[in-house]
């Protein structure tokens, strides 16, 4: 197949303006939008969600316009993705297009416009959970990362970094069992759920691991006291906001 | 041994894939569903096992897709990827397991509709190419072509002007004529593209549908026969055939007296016998 020199300009382009709406990272860049982006990664019991949680609730009570978007929640297409999970109908592949889908209509209809529009948005889970999850099921690394090239480029993301045994333990004691899916009880790594979802995590850590390089990820130890934690979150996302002259105010 | 489009999904085993994989490629009105209709009792007339499906048929994806596309906040991108994610349903769970099978399979639209309606939307040829890489290569793509100067009474005295056919989403403004004939002028000259880089075999859809599926049955034909083993399994049991028109018409003896009548006569139509497919718009035609 052809897939490097088919770029076409066509009488069609005319129509529509490709600039901010070609769906590739590097034109949905930081520097092209006022709002700001902040994400947080890590694996399930990493502490993420509270971490981001606690973000929040600050940014609002200095006056930001905070929007947050959470993973696998657009409204059009979460049923179609309960219905694979329920039905153990997803194969690595339609695991990761549906993952892909739910994540482009929240960034067409909200994500995107939030940041023209000055917002600071915080998303639990961004692309990189996908690349961690679909990679560690098999699916090809650079596929996957070209499938989010309509993704725009985060101004940080963090990812809380924790030992698998410290986060099993907090979600052992947080909830009964491991649904199906999250410990990858689809790929046949064991039949025990808490084993599969122990060499499963483990492969998800190991592509975070690899990830905080190749995207500059920014790591949080997700070991030390949730205060001490926030307080380099905070830190670290004042820097982001101290220019910004252009973001909106809460009404 | 079968080949994809470049990558390989996990667990896809492309060996023994025996059956035929057959695209039908076309616009909206083209006559795509109607030769697919005929195009299998006749396969199954002849002995062969037919899976057809086609777009949003998917168990997992196509009630979702139908119901997104209800309202009108379906982006450019998220449809892309429904999309995707729908033929993928089918390409795994469907279609590789029915080739295994020995089936042949045939297929309304396949990834080249994808991703013209994608282009048209301003998605990067690219990104969409990479996301199909993993289908397989088809053994043949018949395309059936039709200009929109054709398509548009088809269309319109039918069914009515629909939404997304008329690029409602791609164009401003709400006039639905002026925006189907400039949504679908540029859907064929991306179908036109790809009929070149993915060897479409070009059909003239403008023509009577007997005579379409007439140079279809010739054409199924042939890449049925490319398949030593299955044909002479087949020639055990049939006389050799002067040519590939006559053998049709032999076939169709064993239908049900309408169907085989009418179909003796489309075989030798004069226009269907002798034509080549249309090629007067410069599309090349490969094979």
């Amino acid at each position: 197949m052809n897939t490097g020199s088919n770029m076409r300009i066509g009488p069609f382009e005319v129509f529509y303006p490709m600039e901010g709406t070609s769906p590739r990272l590097s034109h949905n860049g930081e520097n092209g939008f006022p709002g700001r982006l902040f994400v947080v990664e890590g694996i399930d019991g990493s502490g993420k969600s509270t971490q981001l949680s606690l973000l929040h609730k600050w940014l609002e009570s200095r006056g930001f316009g905070v929007v947050f978007s959470q993973w696998n929640s657009s409204e059009l297409v979460k049923d179609t993705t309960k219905l694979g999970k329920k039905k153990k109908m997803l194969t690595p592949a339609t695991f990761s297009l549906i993952h892909a889908t739910d994540f482009a209509d929240r960034i067409e209809r909200s994500i995107l416009p939030l940041l023209k529009a000055g917002a600071v948005v915080l998303c639990d889970r961004y692309i990189y959970t996908a690349f961690a999850r679909d990679v560690a099921r098999g699916m090809d690394r650079r596929w996957v990362r070209d499938l989010y090239d309509f993704a725009a480029k985060p101004t940080v993301a963090f990812y809380f970094r924790v030992p698998l045994e410290t986060a099993i333990g907090r979600l052992v004691t947080g909830r009964d069992g491991f649904k199906f899916y999250e410990a990858g009880l689809d790929i046949g790594l064991s039949d025990d759920p808490t084993e599969s979802f122990r060499l499963f995590q483990g492969r998800i850590v190991d592509e975070y691991e690899k990830m905080i390089p190749e995207f500059g990820l920014t790591v949080i130890d997700a070991t030390l006291p949730v205060e001490v934690q926030q307080a380099q979150v905070r830190q670290i996302v004042r820097t982001h906001l101290e220019r910004a002259k252009d973001l909106r105010v809460r009404p | 041994m079968r080949q994809t489009y470049g990558k390989q999904l996990p667990g896809m085993r492309l060996s023994d894939l025996a059956g035929k994989l057959i695209v039908v490629e076309g616009t909206d009105g083209a006559g795509r569903t109607t030769q697919i209709n005929m195009l299998r009792p006749w396969l199954e007339e002849l002995g062969h096992a037919v899976l057809d499906t086609g777009m949003t048929r998917s168990h997992l994806a196509g009630d979702g897709i139908r119901r997104a596309k209800e309202g009108n906040n379906l982006g450019r991108v998220t449809q892309s990827l429904f999309y995707a994610t729908d033929f993928v349903d089918r390409l795994e769970n469907e279609v590789i397991p029915a080739l295994r099978a020995g089936f042949i399979v045939l297929t309304d639209r396949y990834i080249y509709s994808l991703m013209a309606r994608a282009i048209v939307r301003g998605m990067d040829p690219v990104w969409i190419r990479g996301i199909y890489s993993a289908a397989l290569v088809p053994d043949a793509v018949f395309y059936l072509r039709l200009d929109v100067e054709q398509l548009i009474p088809r269309v319109i005295f039918s069914r009515g002007f629909d939404y997304w056919e008329s690029g409602m989403d791609v164009f401003p403004g709400q006039d639905m004529y002026e925006n189907f004939r400039s949504y679908q002028t540029a859907l064929l000259a991306e179908f036109d593209r790809l009929s070149v880089e993915f060897n479409f075999e070009t059909l003239d859809a403008s023509t009577d549908a007997k005579l379409v599926f007439a140079q279809l049955q010739a054409k199924v034909q042939r890449v049925l026969e490319a398949d030593s083993r299955r044909t002479y399994l087949a020639r055990m049991f049939e006389q050799p055939a002067a040519h590939p028109t006559a053998r049709i018409e032999e076939r169709s003896v064993t239908l049900p007296r309408e169907t085989a009548s009418r179909q003796i006569d489309w075989a030798f139509h004069p226009v269907a016998a002798n034509s080549s497919p249309s090629n007067g718009r410069n599309i090349p035609e490969h094979k």
